[in-house]
């Protein structure tokens, strides 16, 4: 293989990595403090949704990025309106979310554009491609000085390890997690507006195609830690890249190759990770003892 | 606490599904309250009716005839593949006239639909079905694609082209096999790279891959790719237009999408076919059967407009109608990758 492949090879999985990494890293938020996020594919659909539109009024793709981080927020806040507040199953409440987002994009942009489910293509000169994967790379270190370093992120662990103790040191355990789950929408919606405004050029339904579980995926078997996920999503954007470069030169079926980052996933989940521990309070809501 | 927040939310839910239900409900009732005008309903793929391409000409189609003939029309446009056999039933429930599905995917389903309900009609589009009301429209894509990649293989200057396929399915290799032995035939030693967004339908809606797909494939040397994969053709043209080389469009004339990028498009007239079907129906000369559309009915072919008319020099264009025409009288034989 030519360097020139080989850069471009790399590129392309530098690309395909900041959707994901964005969400795992909002997932991160959100699962430290205790409240799973199986919704990030929902919420980068919301994100990519908005994004596409609000650049395709505006005709700035900042202002759609920042529409974008709004919805994806306000729609994290239903996440843990129902999770924080009414206790409701945390997966079911991040699987609703997810079939919402599968309907409302094509109900919006028929009122919109009577279309259903794309918007219109944007021209070159207002898409963002590079500021995402920038943003996304830099949230590592941002994200690990944030849980390790700061008096918020020692809050953020103590309400995702042990809400009592929390609590009882003066924590206002709601408070943290609904600052959690919000800042994770932001996060996957950025992701999600990357693709429909960095990578390619406007948003089709359902364009997450994966992506979200993917994220999730990542976080996990980077053991819910910053660089550590980064580095899953890096192995995962790779496979993607290389099995997209091996296509159509090599004599493998495409079928076979396609497989490549999935079975990649299901591999390190089940084998190469050894134990990964989750936050002990992960999935549980808090009820306030009286 | 938790008791009295219950009924409220699942009372908040039951709304929902009531005023989503009821609002389906009532189209149906309206459309059905006109027993005079013929019933048309139309069942779109997963790509949706804008995907600029495959549906969108399907729904050129209707709308059209729609306009020439006092027919009702409705159309549903499931968002999975495991609702549109609902959609379809629900149309065939109501008692329409005349029940389109798009797409090869539907294939199965109007089949099992039209044997439920044998006195209505029906019609798929790609895809081949042996019942009496069921009127099969499918298109020789592989020779219009013969034309492209001929058009394709007199544009390179690398001497490398590509091909972006949706869903790897035998219906796209069509597309593939045909172009490929256009770009040969115009030059025997042509590198044709193939490369195919996904196996599922959601690769009709992954224009970040099919973009990445296109700049690997550039990255290769090719300057003319053909994408021939819904939406997720549309990062294709995103990626031409970035790097500054040539996309060949598909099934709809996209030569507009990113003008003077767009070298042409293998136009497959989806649209002509349903409102041929359509307007059989209404002049009572409906057929099931096998329809057949290829070059000389003009059901494919490449579409030339202003938007292409300075990128592809007279010459290629004679080269091409003398190809088109030896075609048509059987002296070119394009593989059909589905027979084989």
């Amino acid at each position: 293989m030519s360097n020139i492949l080989i850069v471009s090879l790399l590129f392309s999985a530098i690309r395909l990595t900041t959707p994901m990494l964005l969400a795992a890293l909002g997932g991160l938020y959100s699962e430290r403090s205790g409240v799973i996020n199986i919704a990030l594919e929902g919420l980068m659909l919301a994100g990519a949704f908005t994004a596409a539109t609000i650049t395709h009024y505006t005709g700035n793709p900042w202002v759609g990025l920042a529409a974008a981080i709004l919805a994806g927020a306000l729609v994290a806040l239903v996440h843990g309106v129902a999770c924080i507040q009414f206790k409701a199953d945390q997966v079911v409440s991040g699987t609703a979310i997810n079939i919402l987002f599968l309907g409302i994009p094509a109900l919006l942009s028929g009122a919109f554009f009577e279309s259903t489910g794309a918007t219109p293509q944007l021209p070159k000169g207002q898409l963002i491609p590079m500021a995402p994967i920038v943003l996304a790379f830099a949230l590592v270190p941002v994200t690990w000085y944030v849980l390790y370093r700061t008096p918020f992120g020692l809050r953020l662990r103590a309400v995702g390890e042990n809400p009592e103790a929390a609590d009882t040191a003066g924590v206002d355990v709601s408070r943290v997690r609904y600052l959690a789950v919000m800042l994770s929408g932001a996060l996957a919606a950025i992701g999600g507006a990357y693709l429909s405004i960095g990578q390619s050029s406007l948003f089709a339904r359902n364009m997450s195609a994966g992506r979200g579980f993917i994220a999730l995926a990542a976080l996990i078997f980077g053991k819910w830690r910053p660089v550590q996920t980064m580095l899953a999503c890096l192995l995962f954007g790779f496979a993607e890249a290389l099995s997209i470069q091996m296509q159509g030169v090599s004599q493998i079926p495409v079928q076979f190759i396609q497989l490549i980052p999935y079975v990649l996933t299901i591999v390190v989940l089940a084998g190469f990770i050894g134990h990964s521990r989750a936050p002990r309070a992960l999935g549980l809501p808090y009820q306030k003892k009286r | 606490m938790l008791r009295q927040k219950v009924p409220w939310t699942l009372g908040l839910c039951l709304a929902l599904i009531a005023g989503l239900a009821g609002s389906g409900c009532n189209n149906l009732a309206k459309a059905a309250g006109d027993p005079k005008k013929v019933r048309v309903g139309i069942v779109f793929d997963s790509g949706g009716k804008d995907d600029r391409s495959f549906n969108a000409a399907a729904y050129r189609g209707v709308k059209r005839a729609a306009k020439d003939f006092p027919i009702v029309l409705r159309d549903a446009e499931p968002g999975d593949p495991a609702s549109l056999e609902p959609a379809m039933r629900a149309f065939a429930e109501v008692g329409y006239d005349l029940i389109i599905g798009i797409g090869f995917a539907q294939t199965p389903i109007v089949e099992a639909v039209a044997k439920d309900y044998p006195k209505q009609n029906f019609a798929i589009i790609d895809g081949v079905s042996d019942l009496p009301n069921v009127a099969s429209l499918i298109f020789k894509e592989h020779e219009g694609s013969f034309l492209v990649g001929m058009i394709a293989a007199r544009t390179t200057k690398t001497g490398v082209v590509g091909f972006v396929g949706g869903m790897d399915v035998p219906l796209i290799h069509k597309f593939e096999v045909g172009y490929e032995e256009g770009a040969r035939a115009a030059n025997p030693k042509i590198v044709v790279i193939q490369n195919y967004v996904g196996v599922t339908e959601a690769a009709w809606n992954n224009p970040g891959k099919g973009k990445e797909l296109a700049v690997a494939q550039i990255g290769k040397g090719a300057d003319v790719i053909f994408a021939a994969a819904g939406n997720s053709g549309l990062g294709v043209f995103d990626a031409a237009e970035q790097y500054q080389k040539y996309v060949i469009g598909v099934d709809s004339n996209q030569n507009w999408v990113k003008p003077g990028f767009v070298l042409t498009s293998m136009v497959k007239r989806v649209d002509n076919a349903v409102y041929q079907i359509i307007s059989d129906l209404v002049n009572h000369r409906f057929k099931g059967g096998i329809h057949v559309y290829g070059l000389p009915d003009g059901g494919v072919g490449i579409a030339m407009d202003q938007y292409n008319e300075k990128l592809i020099p007279p010459d290629v264009l004679r080269q091409v109608e003398e190809a088109k025409a030896k075609i048509i009288r059987g002296e070119i034989k394009v593989t059909n990758a589905m027979e084989k």
